[in-house]
């Protein structure tokens, strides 16, 4: 210690203050107040979501060194064992050549049977891509933000992958910011097909690194390693989407997931809206002839919002999507941010 | 001495806890806990200003950057900051490590107290581990976060900055 000031010098004892035991009384219970406000969804709460769409400028300024470390610290483990990794990107090299064959001859027998079925094409997707800015993983939510906000055409629901695969969906938008709501949260639940045979069931979030499928049906076979990707059919995430590899036993099966939940860092965002369906039909008595009049629409029917049509406010430079991230269904034409 | 360099010292280690370090499931209770740790310290340690809506503020920064509810961390702050405050002085050894034994009872309780209250908040158990995890990587780093602390009041970390400057 220097020159006498010590910090650990001890300290006078204090006696008990009123005052102050009253005023933590007092924050406490203000805290108590709050939670239970948070609890019932009181739009006071609303106030952190503006309060981080104002914070998203220091927290991107924050996360961009560790982030950069983090790159720095891959970049030299994946010197490190570059060697064997070039070995093994040979032999997977090979593998590769084999199937990209056959994908290209399987793909051009879907092409004359679609067209052989007159079968209706998927909307394409766009998508912008950003970064993780915060984690916001803990016992109440496994959740990261995002610097894409409204203002980059973002809205609640939409689906959220990386180049692994699929890691959440958002669920808070502010102008510049997103809160991604990610798949091993005790809240989630992502409707999915598993094996070859397209197993239907749901893979639940229970905080922890793999996702719990349920729901499957009595008598279904799965094995280990079958792929999983979404099924679509909640309408809110698109059909297609790889989601993880099945693990565990029957009765007991799980999904670990493709993304590594932990350590994300560029994401995309699909502009997929709920599809929609309106009237199209011609009214049968014409507009004029009908006995009660009825606002007349100019414009006529509107379309169908798809995410094809959908384009977000700020687009950036339209880019081919790497459609490995996508499942065996899906048709992703994507647009980067 | 001004609450102001505590208040920055902590501001600053709840901005950590939001950047995304790439910490396994497990470990995610962990940064908030040592921020909680940096509290009880700055409180524990005497001629040392830390107000409790201080660490009621900061706390609730905690729950806006978490994405949790709000009041959760700010609570578990508070805690934290009484316990400090009620804290044997650590003047020698002996007395810094009669802290750091306090310190694992005050963050035992604010574990056992957020496994209740989180479980109660979502209304199901929630997972013990990651809790668990937290309370011990907090003790287990106390004499470093006591060390800092100390390391800051002394106006070391001032004083490098303004050579940095200069």
């Amino acid at each position: 210690m220097r020159g006498g000031h010590s910090p650990f010098r001890p300290r006078p004892r204090r006696s008990w203050r009123a005052p102050g035991e009253l005023l933590n009384f007092a924050l406490i219970f203000v805290c108590l107040v709050f939670l239970v406000l948070s609890r019932i969804g009181h739009s006071l709460t609303d106030v952190s979501d503006s309060f981080l769409d104002l914070s998203a400028p220091v927290l991107q300024a924050t996360s961009a060194p560790v982030v950069m470390a983090r790159h720095g610290v891959a970049r030299v483990k994946s010197y490190v064992g570059s060697f064997n990794e070039i070995d093994r990107l040979r032999e997977e090299n090979a593998k590769l050549k084999q199937w990209e064959w056959r994908a290209k001859l399987a793909e051009r027998k879907v092409v004359q049977l679609r067209a052989l079925l007159n079968a209706a094409d998927e909307p394409a997707l766009h998508f912008a891509t950003g970064n993780v800015i915060a984690d916001g993983r803990g016992p109440f939510l496994q959740s990261a933000l995002i610097n894409l906000g409204r203002d980059h055409g973002i809205r609640i629901g939409y689906a959220v992958i990386n180049g692994e695969g699929l890691i959440g969906r958002t669920v808070d938008a502010g102008d510049q910011f997103a809160r991604v709501l990610l798949i091993n949260d005790r809240s989630s639940r992502v409707p999915v097909l598993a094996g070859k045979a397209g197993v239907r069931g749901i893979a639940s979030g229970d905080n922890s690194a793999e996702l719990t499928l349920d729901f499957i049906p009595d008598g279904a076979v799965l094995h280990e390693g079958d792929d999983v990707y979404t099924s679509g059919s909640d309408g809110v995430l698109p059909r297609g989407l790889r989601v993880g590899l099945v693990t565990g036993s029957p009765g007991a099966y799980k999904v670990r997931p493709h993304a590594d939940l932990g350590a994300l860092d560029t994401v995309s965002v699909l502009f997929f809206d709920t599809p929609e369906l309106v009237r199209t039909d011609p009214p049968a008595v014409p507009p004029d002839r009908a006995l009660s009049a009825s606002p007349a629409d100019p414009k006529g029917p509107d379309t169908i919002p798809t995410a094809s049509t959908d384009q977000p406010k700020e687009t950036g430079s339209i880019k081919q999507a790497d459609t490995s991230v996508a499942g065996p269904a899906a048709n992703v034409v994507q647009t980067q941010q | 001495m001004n609450p102001g360099v505590p208040a920055v010292s902590v501001f600053l280690a709840v901005l950590a806890t939001a950047v995304p370090w790439g910490l396994p499931a497990d470990a995610t209770f962990a940064p908030p806990l040592i921020v909680m740790t940096m509290i009880f310290c700055w409180r524990a340690l005497p001629g040392t200003v830390f107000p409790s809506y201080l660490a009621l503020l900061l706390g609730l920064l905690t729950d806006m950057l978490s994405g949790g509810p709000l009041g959760f961390w700010a609570m578990m702050a508070l805690i934290a900051a009484n316990a400090g405050g009620r804290a044997p002085s650590p003047g020698d050894a002996q007395a810094r490590n009669r802290l750091w034994l306090f310190w694992g009872c005050v963050a035992a309780s604010i574990g056992l107290l957020a496994w209740l209250l989180g479980s109660l908040y979502v209304v199901q158990f929630i997972d013990a581990w990651p809790i668990a995890f937290g309370v011990g990587v907090s003790i287990l780093l106390f004499p470093v976060v006591l060390r800092g602390v100390a390391w800051i009041k002394r106006g070391r970390l001032k004083a490098g900055i303004y050579r940095g400057f200069t």
